[in-house]
């Protein structure tokens, strides 16, 4: 916790860590969740891997939407800073023009607020602090940017506890006799969502990163084989939790029952005649593709030779 | 490094980051019904490699330009010229931008997104001439599938033009190139650096999803079974597609059959028949000659059809018997 006295050219910020209690009425924004896209992480990770030498951080544009008390993060893109002692001093011309670029390429997208990689603390050997006195400087810059209270991002790249922590927060100035002596960074859910095709290439990445994982992704029969076991996994295991209702050994729950009843209702009932119908139609189809598409390659072979042989 | 490095060595492998991947992914998504196209950069390193490590779109046009530009260059939308230098100078500006937070900025190449895998045409065969020519002969194309990319597969492919190509191009001639040997296809891989890929753990093992469903969602989408809107839009492209190839066979046999009757097809004897065959030679060298390239492409397009569609029927085969497989299991545990 930052002290109260002010110094020259910051105003503290105090961090609370506490999950927000529900949102007082006098606050401007009602924001209690946040939604990221993975690009952002990643080119968050990618600016702080090429970051200037001697730089304890870097900072950044977060680009999005603002969707009632959800803000999603779509996009984000770097800024030069830099920052000594409590002086901070940001590209605002850079920010403003590479802002202007994007917004070509993708119109929908606002500025949502910004975000910061963990800065090293100076007082702490080997301890990373998320929020800086600096950083309520920053985040009135981008208040005045955004059009909303603007959200800040923190990622940290210390890796000290064995995870790579993610934070959001908003902030809130607290002010005694309408004087502002600090910002208070109020902690905000922060979720990871993607787009399915997003999905499919992060689940690509994430397999490669492992042996048997790269193995299936490459080939299809591989990767078959691993989504039907471990659809016999989840199988296997809700038949055991009925299983274990069911000689009393665990206490049921209503809501799991119930789920198991919907999922298994779910599966569609086909009389025997009509599946030997629909694989037959089904087979027949691919078979007569199949035949059409080797047709077609034979003309093929047969009206390139004859392209070949054209003026001579 | 604002110069682009010229290397001997022929690009034979791609590397691509998972930024950059997800940038190209999200920016053809987004603009989807309409395809767009973007710039890649990154480095070439040793043994043949490419890097790619960022990537930017192309803006869209805008309506209210007036200018007629010189070159084409960098000009993804060959058919707008004024669309030209806006691309060109968003280029640069991006770049130079890119520079100040230490980004790579060397264009290797550029991306597009294709529907359905239709990428030979001849608009994708000049910009990509045109890359390999000015910027570098290394220089590559990503083609990014956003129908395709679904159950599970990604299909984001890397392209670039042969030098067997690139020399007819050059020299102009009608000559005949077989259409495998038009563009080469060059193996991608995905890549991350060490800080990506611990976040990467962490996601796959949960951690951030905020109490919302796992990751791996897209293990199951595999198991789908449909297979008619595939087929059906398949078969659609190739009927059009042989359509036009069947159109531009029949002016090749037009032409042919001209020639010959102007070179005098009734005059007998060795010699008349040799000074008919060059005159035939010759007539397909002239400028009003029907372009091969044309067909050519059509008849690659047609082919990689095929194979898309061959390789969605093999597999298509080995989920229906194995869906049948299960079917009769049951059958015979409630027979028994």
């Amino acid at each position: 916790m930052a002290p109260l006295s002010t110094t020259y050219g910051s105003s503290p910020a105090l961090l609370l860590n506490t999950a927000p209690a529900s949102s007082t009425g006098e606050e401007s924004s009602n924001v209690s969740n946040v939604v990221v896209h993975p690009i952002v992480l990643l080119s968050v990770l990618d600016h702080h891997t090429r970051r200037q030498e001697g730089a304890g951080r870097v900072i950044g544009t977060l680009l999005g939407r603002r969707d009632g008390e959800t803000v999603e993060i779509t996009n984000c893109f770097a800024v030069p800073h830099a920052e000594r002692g409590d002086e901070v001093a940001i590209g605002k011309d850079f920010n403003r023009q590479m802002l202007a670029l994007h917004l070509r390429a993708n119109k929908l997208e606002t500025v949502v607020g910004w975000y910061a990689t963990a800065l090293p603390d100076e007082t702490a050997e080997g301890k990373f602090k998320f929020i800086a006195d600096t950083s309520s400087l920053i985040h009135e810059f981008y208040a005045s940017e955004c059009e909303d209270d603007p959200i800040h991002l923190v990622v940290d790249t210390s890796l000290v506890n064995d995870a790579m922590e993610l934070r959001a927060y908003k902030s809130t100035s607290v002010t005694v006799k309408n004087d502002v002596l600090a910002n208070i960074f109020n902690e905000i859910r922060l979720s990871v969502k993607s787009s399915e095709s997003e999905k499919i290439c992060i689940d690509k990445m994430i397999a490669g990163n492992t042996p048997a994982g790269a193995a299936a992704s490459q080939d299809e029969n591989e990767a078959l084989k691993l989504s039907m076991e471990k659809l016999l996994e989840m199988l296997e295991t809700a038949s055991t939790y009925v299983d274990s209702v069911l000689s009393d050994k665990i206490t049921p729950d209503e809501t799991i029952g119930r789920d198991i009843f919907e999922s298994l209702n779910s599966i569609p009932r086909i009389r025997p005649e009509v599946f030997d119908k629909m694989f037959n139609d089904s087979l027949q189809d691919l078979l007569m593709v199949t035949y059409l598409s080797n047709v077609t390659k034979t003309q093929l072979s047969i009206s390139e030779k004859l392209n070949a042989s054209l003026g001579k | 490094m604002a110069a682009v490095i010229e290397t001997n060595a022929p690009v034979t492998s791609v590397k691509l980051e998972g930024l950059a991947a997800l940038k190209i992914i999200k920016h053809c998504k987004e603009s989807l019904p309409t395809m767009v196209t973007g710039s890649l950069l990154g480095l070439m390193i040793e043994d043949g490699v490419l890097e790619i490590t960022h990537a930017f779109p192309f803006p869209e046009p805008l309506d209210d330009k007036g200018d007629v530009v010189k070159s084409a260059e960098d000009a993804a939308n060959a058919d707008d010229e004024a669309a030209a230098l806006e691309g060109h100078e968003f280029q640069l500006e991006m770049m130079k931008m890119l520079r100040e937070v230490n980004v790579d900025n060397n264009c290797v190449g550029w991306y597009q997104s294709m529907y359905l895998g239709s990428y030979s045409t001849p608009n994708l065969l000049d910009s990509q001439l045109s890359y390999q020519t000015d910027l570098s002969p290394n220089a590559v194309v990503i083609l990014y599938d956003p129908m395709q990319t679904a159950h599970g597969n990604l299909v984001l492919k890397c392209y670039r033009l042969t030098d067997e190509a690139v020399r007819l191009r050059q020299n102009g001639k009608n000559n005949f190139i077989n259409p495998r040997n038009i563009f080469q296809e060059v193996p991608v891989t995905l890549s991350n650096p060490g800080l990506v890929r611990s976040l990467l753990r962490d996601m796959g093992d949960g951690l951030h999803d905020g109490g919302a469903a796992p990751m791996d969602g897209t293990t199951f989408d595999r198991l789908d079974l449909s297979t008619n809107p595939y087929l059906e839009k398949h078969l659609e492209f190739l009927c059009s597609w042989v359509d036009d190839l069947a159109a531009e066979q029949y002016k090749f046999q037009h032409f042919t059959r001209n020639l010959r009757a102007n070179a005098g097809g009734d005059r007998k004897g060795r010699k008349a028949k040799e000074e008919m065959a060059q005159a035939i030679e010759e007539g397909w060298a002239r400028n009003d000659a029907p372009k091969r390239m044309e067909s050519l492409l059509m008849s690659n397009q047609i082919r990689t059809y095929c194979d898309q569609v061959e390789k969605f029927t093999g597999e298509g085969f080995g989920k229906l018997f194995l869906t049948s497989g299960l079917h009769k299991d049951d059958e015979k545990r409630a027979a028994a």
